[in-house]
Parts: structure tokens; sequence; C-alpha cells
């Protein structure tokens, strides 16, 4: 609870800072001049805070239409559980969730760094099985397919000067509070599903 | 609108936004209390383990002890969740002009891991024989005294969360006469090699034919690879092979473990006083 205080009031003050980016973009010759990128693709893997079980493959591409508006499409595919596909007689036939959010925020650019933070929303689907398969009880089956709101709250980090360059970024879930409800509760199992991804990124304006 | 009104507009947005965010966020940590007028405070000390439970009692508005007998909820981890139970029954024999029930809230004695499952497969579990047997032979009797409680197997109701859940699962099966109601959620029925189905299987010829209620609630995105089939198996089980049992399941969307507990206690809550 008082971590998810603190990423937030974290995030309120960075949105609210003025930032110390130059008006003009840097040139190619202006060393010193922070990176500008109007346009990126950035692929990386990442993983949930849930103790690391869950794999990401996603996928960000950046638009900063203003230097300091950006937008961004985030798509990705988790294979979610993948340490405990069978434990107890109970199997895990399959686990996935596919995502696809928009977001909006804005930029803050340094020699070498840039962070930006944005706030995301979209839709999850998650999709999975679960056997109960032993000698002593009727074999169940239990499958699930739900399509629900995804929206919360992103950092990421772009390192490098070039075309290419290193990205880190992470996701703080918010749903289902507060549309659900609005006791802390709810975001019990998010604090899990905070998402910490590494790739590396292109520059293509 | 310029363009500079415009780039300012933009600017704004994020800020705004995670401004109303943080006053929602804030705004929601206060935490809904029983009223201290319909409470009473106990403390009773365990001879099976020794340990000191603090009970909380939640009293139905024009309490008449001598008059009316009054059915009983037993609420697991009670220092969580004796608050919330006690306001939800209150509100649903309000707005259904029905007798209300005693809620009472157990404390914690020893750790809940251990009071909670019922074999020791660790140094951190294994004590529930223990507390059921504090439950039956010290609280119960101490309700019926002191409070003037129904005596009834049907006026009373265990109520557990998780482990909590466990236990009620667990109680249903090895000492079926104590609760007539079951309120069953999120409950920890991979445990041990899953040893509520074991349980179930062993003692069913016992309980089959006894009347009871049985509410079961889990949240649908309890995706850890162990919750959702045992959680059917035993459903399944119950209405397959028990001739008087009034049965409900609920499977509550987008919410997990911790998410889905709260919506799953009222639509348990509401179960029982309908069915009851």
């Amino acid at each position: 609870m008082n971590l998810l205080k603190y990423l937030l009031l974290f995030f309120a003050l960075m949105v609210s800072f003025p930032g110390v980016a130059q008006k003009e973009m840097a040139t190619a010759s202006d060393k010193h001049a922070p990176v500008v990128r109007l346009l990126t693709i950035e692929p990386a893997i990442g993983i949930h805070t849930n103790f690391g079980i869950d794999l990401l493959l996603t996928n960000m591409i950046q638009w900063n239409p203003y230097k300091r508006l950006s937008l961004a499409s985030y798509s990705s595919y988790n294979i979610n559980n993948i340490t405990q596909r069978n434990f107890n007689h109970i199997k895990t036939n399959y686990n996935y969730s596919i995502n696809q959010k928009f977001g909006v925020g804005t930029s803050f650019y340094f020699r070498k760094i840039t962070h930006t933070f944005l706030l995301m929303a979209g839709v999850k689907y998650t999709s999975y099985k679960e056997t109960l398969d032993s000698a002593d009880f009727e074999k169940t089956g239990v499958a699930i397919d739900a399509l629900s709101p995804d929206y919360g709250l992103m950092y990421s980090l772009k390192w490098g000067r070039k075309k290419c360059f290193f990205t880190v970024r992470t996701y703080l879930p918010l749903y289902p509070w507060p549309t659900k409800g609005s006791n802390p509760l709810y975001l019990d199992g998010n604090m899990n599903n905070i998402s910490l991804e590494l790739g590396v990124g292109i520059k293509i304006r | 609108m310029s363009a500079k009104n415009k780039s300012k507009m933009f600017k704004n947005i994020p800020t705004i936004a995670i401004a109303i965010m943080l006053l929602s966020f804030l705004g929601s940590c206060k935490k809904e209390v029983f009223s201290p007028e319909l409470t009473k405070e106990i403390s009773i000390q365990s001879t099976a383990n020794g340990a000191t439970y603090d009970i909380k009692v939640g009293l139905p508005a024009n309490y008449e002890p001598g008059v009316e007998k009054y059915a009983t909820i037993y609420v697991l981890d009670g220092e969580e969740n004796f608050d919330f139970v006690s306001n939800q029954c209150k509100a649903i024999s309000d707005k259904n002009v029905v007798d209300n029930v005693l809620v009472v809230g157990i404390g914690y004695g020893k750790d809940r891991s251990i009071d909670y499952t019922p074999t020791k497969i660790s140094s951190a579990t294994g004590g529930a024989t223990e507390f059921l047997n504090f439950i039956e032979t010290q609280l119960i009797p101490e309700m019926e005294e002191q409070f003037g409680v129904d005596t009834a197997r049907s006026s009373r109701v265990i109520l557990g969360h998780s482990y909590g859940g466990l236990f009620g699962a667990n109680v249903f099966c090895i000492d079926n006469e104590l609760f007539g109601n079951y309120i069953l959620l999120s409950p920890s029925l991979w445990f041990d090699d899953l040893i509520s189905l074991q349980l179930e299987k062993a003692y069913r010829e016992h309980n089959k034919h006894r009347s009871q209620l049985v509410f079961m609630g889990i949240g649908a995105a309890e995706n850890l690879g162990r919750m959702q089939a045992p959680f059917e198996a035993f459903y399944q089980t119950l209405r397959d092979n028990y001739s008087d049992i009034r049965l409900a399941k609920n499977r509550e969307e987008d919410l997990d473990h911790m998410g889905s507990k709260e919506p799953n206690i009222v639509k348990g809550l509401n179960y029982y006083f309908q069915n009851r």
C-alpha cells in the first residue's frame, strides 16, 4: 500500500517537473544536446513481479508529435505461470495473455537518457486451463477466458545517442481499481503484476 | 483554439489525470468500522494450544437475547474481516427485513498458517485440530452462555477465506455436526496433496444425508496453477453426492485472490440470508 502511494507520488512529481530539455532539436553536430526521438520501435522481454514466473514478449511504438507530448502503442504476449505447470496433481494446460494498450504522456530529455511517463489504457485477453488429474479423484478441468480492461502507469527509459538504444520500462496495472471498487484490496494482486522489461529500441525518425 | 493553447492543454493532461487518481486512491484508504456500540470484545485462552484469541462480537440492533435466539456467523481472519462482515450482515438484514445475526470475529492466536491448516507439512502449519477444539469446546459454549445464541447446528455459519476457506472445508468434512452453513472463499484446497478432497471422500457417507448450506467463491484471475481445479472438484463432489444441500458458487470476474474476497463475502452472505 505504501509502495503504491510512493509510486503514484513519484509519477505526479515527474510529470509536474518542468524538465531541462532544450527547445531546439539536437543536431548531428551538437554532441551535448539531448537526443530527441520522434518515432521509435522498442521490442523487449520482461517479467512480472510475481517472483518472475511470467515471461513477457512486448513491443512499444512511441511517437512524439511534439517534443513534450508522447503517444504510444504497446503490445504484449505473456506466457503466465511458467514454473508451476504441474503442482499437486494440478496441471496447467495453458496460461497466456495478450495485451494491447495505447498511451499518452510526456518525455524528459537529457544528453543520453530520455524518461517517458505514460498513462496507458487498452484491453487484455487472458486464457488458461487447469486440470486436476489424480488416480484418487474424478478428473476435473476448468477453462477460463476473459477479456478485461487494462489501464495503468508506464515508465520508459531510453539510453543511448545512436539509432539503436537500450530501453527499460515498467508498467503498473491499476485495473480493477477503482472501476470495480475503490478498496485498495483490489490492487493487491497488481503488485505481483508490475512488469519489468528490457529491450533494444530503434529510432525511425 | 490556438496552437500555443493546444500545446499547453496537452502538457497538463497527464498531471491532472494523475492528481485525480492520487486523490481517489488516498480517499479510498479509509477502512469501514462496525458500530462500536454494537461490538463486544472478549478474550479466551485456548486449553488446547495455549494461545489467547481476541474475539469481537457484532450484535444486531435491538439485540434481545432473552426474547430471541440469534444465528451466529463465525468469521475467520476476524481482525481483517469482522467489520466488513458485520456491516454487510446489517445491510442485508435491513434491506430484506429479516432477522440479523451475531457476527463472531475470531482473532489470531497462533499464526493463521498454524491454526487453519490440518497437517504439519512445515513448522508453521498443522494446528487446525487444536483450533477446532477451541472453537467447539470453548468459543461456541461461551457464545451460547454469554450471548444467548441459538444452539442448533443449522443456526451456525463458518466463513473463511484462503487458508480460512481450507479450514472451513475441512470442518465440513471431519466435524460436519458443528456447523450447518459454510461460506468458503478462495479456499486453499491444493494444500498437502489435496487433503480436503481426501477428507471429503473419507467422511462422505457420514455427512452426505445431513442438511447443509454451502457457498463457494473464487476470483477468476486466480491463475497460479493451484486454485481453480480443486475448487471446481470440491464443488462438483458436493453437487453430485450430497442429497440435502443448498449449494452455490461464484467466480468473480477479473479479480484475484484478495480482490475477490469482499465481493464474494457479499454474495455468500446474501446466499445464506436468502436460503437459510
